[in-house]
């Protein structure tokens, strides 16, 4: 079977003319008002290139050609490689792919039910829970290994998930252009070359922009460096609907447009034909709470209208989905199913991302395993029908005739073992007796018992003793002292 | 002229408490023009009147841009007292001096500015170093707004470290007053670890402070 989700049904929210008007009104504002740079390289490269620059306000206006020029440059098809290339994730604008959600920094342990703070054990096994599920299709290190030393946890995460899936690992912790070296130096040794790497890329960055049209100097700093290494690059603009953009779902797509293709111009400017995937993340910021509603409708349908503009510039889409619930159960679920609906039956094609709650920071394994089965629902949902000959079974229909049943035709059972209908591992259709006499199982229930099958039988094949060598070594010649502290972690 | 300047003092606190703009900056140009005294203005007024919005924030009865946009009608019509303020001998009487930043580093900064905003309308006065702020940042301006209160936020597990440095160079700046830390990545644990106070959200930032001050909590 074909790796990732094929779409055939895709939802159409904005029209044509609704492109045209949220990009030309994205260009205004580049020109305009501009975006807040605070690399001093990156101003550099957009002053050498014809924008206005204002040292003192660090200010970049931009002009429209230099987006035009940039969208025209940049990488057309790109293909997230895997470690087993079985894992391959072409992003073809036809497939959906579902990525973990990443860097938590705190876990519930599986086995006493204590919140504490994530270790790089957790990194490792929830990336064997993430390898072993059939739906989720690229990883994310889940949570920080902060039993780790601070300078180098990023490190230890990209380590322990390395070594624990075989699927592609987009990271985004490249936040200096030191973590950038050292995470790309990691991505050459694991690939076996700087040219088998940029050949298929394994791993992949994704860099936040900053909400309203600024973006970071050491984020930029590291994405132009990922960018010239054949690092696969995400931009992700993150406006909060409300607090950092406007509280409209299209002026806050207006204000993550501008950072995303300003960002898309500085790289293609330092380094044409690198990979580039629009990422756009605006969940809106609970005005009661003050938490960012992660499994919100709003943001699912954000996620979608993003996807559709990703689509209009011929750029794959990276979109979110998370959680504000506490515990893995039914708000949990109603969030991540909302979050994924939306935006997968728009055709996102990376979906980010399962699995952690309280608003991306909190894993707990088994919401993995549930999650996985709601983007398997999904998948069903937006393979798409058609009608052919197979579809139509009019022979079939014919066959059968009247006032029977198809139970015992070859194409049902054809169809059913080729996927037609979805079958569930954690829903249970059982009638209420054999439920109870099994125990009257919960979804969560269920969902642990799968996730501590995984945990107890799934081995992922280890890197080779020599690469793994070779890791540790840039990990160990990373550590630096954090900001001048000492710190009690090895 | 005594009920007169009840009826102003009420309607300062009114139209912050009902976000009437307008109402607010009408009330202030009263206020200075009945002799009201610029002090009593803020606080048995204005003050009062965001106090009420806090509280209902708390409550969720109302949303943050609400609390966000009443702080903001109660500093632009403090901006119209501003003049008679500073010539005024009475001193405004805040619960307390607090220093707020994002630590070095970290750009996160919306939970920081709610922070913010909520011990504003609680009554302390703020001085905001923004995000990515240096540790000498912190230091300065403890010291120079004689701050009784440092805060010190961060999301990230990579620069909660940096509220460690915090509280090591206010102790060898010779500054006694304590450390508030939180964001995402901070846990109880970890504020005592490094001798700081904890809390976790804005809400219980101000109890935290009230605390520290002694002032109730
Ligand atoms: C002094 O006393 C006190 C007392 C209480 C205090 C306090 C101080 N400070 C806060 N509080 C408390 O009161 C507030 C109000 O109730 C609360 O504040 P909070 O700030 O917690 O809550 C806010 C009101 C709402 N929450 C937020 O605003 C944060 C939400 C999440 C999703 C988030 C956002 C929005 C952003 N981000 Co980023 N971001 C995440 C966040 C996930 C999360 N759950 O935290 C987190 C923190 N980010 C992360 C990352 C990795 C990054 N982010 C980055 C950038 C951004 C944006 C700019 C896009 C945006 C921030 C916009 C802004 N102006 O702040 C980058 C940072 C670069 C840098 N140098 O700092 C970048 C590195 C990504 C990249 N590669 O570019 C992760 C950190 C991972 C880790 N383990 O450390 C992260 C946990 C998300 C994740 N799971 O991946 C309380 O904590």
């Amino acid at each position: 079977m074909a790796f990732g989700i094929k779409r055939g049904v895709r939802f159409q929210i904005l029209s044509e003319s609704d492109f045209d008007r949220i990009h030309w009104g994205t260009l205004h504002i580049l020109e305009k008002v501009g975006v807040q740079v605070d690399s001093v390289a990156c101003r550099k490269l957009l002053k050498d290139n014809g924008c206005e620059v204002d040292e003192s306000k660090r200010i970049a206006k931009i002009p429209s050609h230099l987006v035009e020029e940039a969208l025209s440059k940049k990488k057309t098809s790109i293909t997230l490689a895997a470690r087993d290339p079985k894992y391959d994730a072409k992003l073809d604008l036809d497939h959906s792919y579902m990525t973990a959600n990443g860097n938590g920094a705190v876990a519930v342990d599986f086995e006493t039910g204590e919140r504490r703070p994530s270790t790089k054990k957790d990194v490792a096994d929830s990336s064997r829970i993430i390898d072993y599920l059939q739906n989720v299709h690229i990883h994310w290190p889940m949570v920080s290994s902060t039993d780790k030393h601070p300078s180098v946890v990023h490190l230890h995460d990209l380590d322990a998930s390395m070594s624990n899936t075989q699927k592609h690992i987009m990271y985004e912790t490249g936040v200096t252009l030191s973590d950038a070296k050292h995470l790309t130096e990691i991505g050459y040794i694991a690939a076996g070359g700087e040219k088998e790497f940029r050949h298929r890329p394994i791993h992949s960055c994704l860099q936040c922009t900053y909400a309203p049209l600024q973006h970071d100097a050491g984020v930029m700093d590291a994405s132009l460096y990922f960018a010239e290494h054949g690092v696969p690059l995400v931009f992700f603009g993150m406006p909060q609907p409300g607090a950092t953009g406007p509280v409209t779902l299209v002026g806050s797509l207006v204000v993550g447009n501008a950072e995303v293709l300003s960002a898309l111009v500085m790289t293609q400017l330092h380094a044409p034909g690198s990979a580039v995937i629009y990422g756009m993340g605006n969940a809106p910021l609970d005005m009661r709470t003050t938490i960012r509603a992660g499994g919100s409708p709003e943001h699912a349908i954000s996620s979608a209208i993003a996807t559709e503009l990703a689509h209009y510039y011929g750029m794959p889409s990276c979109v979110g989905v998370s959680a504000t619930a506490k515990v893995p159960g039914d708000q949990a679920v109603l969030e991540y199913y909302t979050g994924c609906v939306g935006p997968l039956l728009a055709g996102a094609d990376l979906m980010c991302g399962v699995g952690l709650l309280e608003d991306s920071s909190c894993l707990f394994y088994e919401q993995i395993v549930i999650d996985n089965e709601i983007v398997g629902s999904i998948a069903r949902l937006i393979r798409g029908e058609w009608a052919d000959d197979d579809t139509m079974a009019l022979d079939i229909i014919e066959k059968v005739g009247v006032g029977k049943n198809f139970l015992a035709q070859k194409h049902t059972m054809q169809h059913l073992r080729a996927g037609e209908h979805f079958m569930p591992d954690l829903i249970d259709r059982r009638s209420f007796d054999a439920w109870s006499a099994s125990g009257s199982k919960s979804l969560v229930d269920k969902a642990r018992e799968k996730t501590r099958w995984i945990l107890e039988n799934h081995r992922v094949p280890p890197l080779d003793a020599d690469t793994q060598k070779r890791v540790d070594a840039v990990i160990e010649k990373a550590k630096k002292p954090m900001w001048g502290g000492e710190t009690k972690r090895d | 002229m005594a009920d007169g300047k009840e009826a102003i003092l009420s309607e300062l606190e009114n139209s912050v408490k009902n976000l009437q703009e307008e109402a607010a900056m009408e009330a202030a140009r009263k206020a200075l023009s009945a002799g009201v005294s610029p002090i009593d203005a803020i606080e048995k007024g204005l003050a009062k009147g965001i106090r009420q919005v806090g509280e209902k924030f708390e409550r969720k009865e109302m949303f943050v841009v609400e609390l966000i946009y009443a702080a903001e009608i109660m500093s632009n019509a403090i901006k119209i007292l501003e003049p008679e303020l500073r010539k005024s001998k009475e001193k405004r009487n805040v619960l307390a001096h607090v220093v707020l930043g994002t630590v070095a580093g970290d750009i996160h900064d919306i939970g920081k500015n709610l922070v913010r905003i909520m011990l504003e309308a609680s009554g302390f006065e703020v001085r905001d170093i923004g995000k990515d702020a240096p540790i000498d940042g912190f230091i300065s301006a403890a010291k120079e707004m004689g701050a009784e209160i440092v805060g010190a936020s961060s999301l990230m597990t990579t620069t909660v470290s940096v509220q460690k440095e915090v509280v090591d160079a206010l102790r060898s700046g010779g500054i006694e007053a304590p450390l508030m830390v939180g964001g995402a990545a901070v846990t109880e644990a970890w504020a005592k670890e490094i001798g700081a106070v904890y809390s976790s959200d804005a809400g219980s930032a101000v109890s935290v402070a009230k605390s520290l001050v002694g002032k109730g909590g």
